[in-house]
């Protein structure tokens, strides 16, 4: 399991297209907004732009390497009957699964990583070492309903398709979750839809430890309660799939 | 009167002396099987007994059920009635004990990644496995190990697809079609390592619609058309059932002649005064006539091509031996 565990990391890191997606657009979109918006007045949850643009850029990179790791290339091996060949082996269904899911949430690490790292050196960004931990770990775990979301996208689409779909909900989690501007700025209605999607409540992990707080109970509550949502469709799509098969 | 449609039902086989006894005797063991998709129903009440170490062809033209058969006994597919068993246990047992390596018509490669990488990955997750190097070698993969799978040509990604049904080493290799798309060469050398693996006392069992294929591979055949086993037996057994070779004659009255007296008859038809008589021994069927009806002529001997018999096995009603009056009046 182990084994295929690090092929599956190492294909995906030799996807180049898949690494300038989920780390390249975060660090530009993070050196974009930040210098765009980086005066200290414009200050939004509580910390100053550089911090704040740099926790929703990292939210947004990791996000996006977890979605796009695990839908459409799910679909596209079960399109090409890679997944049905991987079944014929001793490796069980469950464990195949494990390791998509592992894979697909390890993939947030490089996004996570280079953005801080171009915060800091670039922008002076200067944190506890404990907060650049803590906000890596937070980051990292929290993207675990997004695994499950993608595994959904992944089942319900095919290989060709799987990519637009995910990426369309991708977009509309870090547009209406309040990563690409401050939920503060964005209207009324608006705000609302932003409190309960999961991407808002993955930043605010974030953004909380950035202020030097332990991050709040309502946060780790709804992402936990998106992953049971999630992981309740996925386990139906999937009894559909084998029945269709 | 037919030896052509096989019982429903083998009597059980004991395994030959050479095969050493693992557990049951029999690789596979199918019982009364039935698989239907909504209305259509693709494999009829199968029985079926797979011995160790040996090699059976599953011949049938296309939508005979194979692939069904292939995928239910791989525990891909659940059969609707009926019971499997494979290396004395499930399906999904064997499979998950690393004991069945499978070649699948629509089995896809993992891409992105090397074949070394990928074949090394594979091996580590069977007990008993290949190295990467021997599997490499039989599969006439070598120069291409660090090729990524991808962009592999389709007669190297089909040798792949075969390494990768071997490199567990199972006890059991299940076939699907697997030479479809190869070129007359890499054919003969996928037998060719085929034959040696077969040697080794791996069973296998493989599906085909050619009969030449499952002829010059097997130790046995059986011959699936619409779901239902219509022939059971070595391949020479096969040949003869359906009559090698075919027999014309002319002769007055022709209609009128009582053939049911001549030897080794397995079909015979009537066009006029003609008759074309299909027989396992033609000779003795053309001494018997010319005995028999002293006025008869023109005789003609000729082979039957395998393709014909085939044929004549898997058509709807073209099954059972009959003498067919075409154009008598």
């Amino acid at each position: 399991m182990t084994s295929y565990l690090s092929l599956e990391l190492r294909r995906s890191l030799r996807d180049k297209r898949y690494v300038l997606i989920t780390v390249a657009w975060p660090v530009a979109a993070y050196l974009l907004f930040s210098t765009v918006f980086g005066a200290a007045a414009n200050r939004a949850e509580g910390l100053l732009p550089v911090v704040e643009i740099m926790v929703a850029m990292a939210a947004f990179g990791a996000m996006g390497g977890v979605l796009l790791a695990s839908g459409p290339r799910i679909a596209y091996d079960r399109q090409t009957g890679w997944l049905r060949q991987l079944s014929l082996t001793p490796l069980s269904k469950p464990r195949i699964l494990g390791v998509r899911l592992l894979t697909a949430i390890s993939l947030s690490v490089p996004a996570v990583m280079v953005t801080f790292a171009t915060a800091a050196l670039v922008k002076g960004v200067s944190l506890d070492a404990w907060q650049w931990a803590a906000m890596a770990g937070v980051l990292v775990t929290g993207c675990i309903p997004f695994a499950v979301i993608g595994l959904i996208a992944g089942s319900v689409s095919d290989g060709d398709s799987s990519q637009g779909l995910t990426m369309v909900v991708y977009l509309l989690l870090a547009s209406l979750g309040g990563l690409w501007m401050p939920v503060a700025l964005l209207p009324g209605p608006m705000q609302t839809v932003a409190h309960v999607l999961p991407s808002n409540h993955l930043a605010q992990l974030g953004w909380s430890i950035a202020r030097g707080q332990v991050p709040a109970a309502g946060d780790v509550l709804v992402l936990f309660a998106w992953f049971a949502g999630a992981a309740a469709i996925a386990w139906l799509a999937s009894r559909q799939l084998s029945k269709r098969a | 009167m037919s030896t052509l449609a096989a019982p429903p039902t083998q009597p059980a086989r004991t395994a030959p002396p050479w095969v050493p006894n693992r557990g049951a005797a029999d690789a596979i063991t199918l019982k009364g099987v039935s698989k239907s998709y909504r209305a259509v129903q693709a494999v009829r009440d199968l029985s079926l007994a797979v011995r160790r170490g040996e090699t059976t062809a599953l011949l049938g033209p296309n939508g005979a059920g194979k692939s069904t058969t292939i995928g239910m006994i791989l525990g891909l597919l659940e059969p609707s009635g009926g019971t499997i068993s494979v290396l004395g246990t499930s399906p999904a047992a064997a499979v998950a004990a690393g004991r069945v390596g499978a070649m699948l018509q629509d089995g896809g490669m993992m891409s992105g990644v090397r074949v070394a990488e990928l074949l090394r990955m594979l091996a580590a997750l069977y007990p008993n496995p290949m190295s990467v190097e021997h599997v490499c070698g039989l599969c006439q993969l070598q120069g291409l190990e660090q090729r990524r799978v991808d962009r592999l040509s389709g007669g190297q990604t089909q040798k792949l697809r075969l390494a990768v049904s071997l490199v567990g080493n199972p006890d059991l290799l299940i076939l699907d079609e697997p030479t479809a798309g190869m070129d007359v060469e890499a054919r003969r050398r996928f037998w060719a390592a085929m034959n040696t693996e077969a040697a080794r006392g791996r069973t296998i069992l493989f599906s085909t619609h050619y009969l030449e294929e499952a002829d010059a591979n097997s130790d046995r055949i059986v011959v699936l058309a619409n779901g239902r086993v219509v022939a059971d037996g070595t391949p020479e057994g096969i040949k003869e059932s359906v009559g090698l070779r075919a027999i014309r004659f002319t002769a007055p009255h022709a209609a009128s002649l009582d053939l049911s007296t001549l030897p080794a008859v397995k079909t015979s038809s009537l066009r006029g005064d003609r008759i074309e008589i299909r027989s396992t021994d033609t000779d003795a069927v053309l001494r018997a006539v010319i005995r028999q009806w002293p006025g008869a002529r023109d005789f003609e001997i000729t082979g039957i091509a395998l393709e014909d018999a085939f044929i004549a096995l898997t058509e709807p009603g073209a099954a059972a031996p009959s003498i067919d009056h075409i154009g008598d009046s």
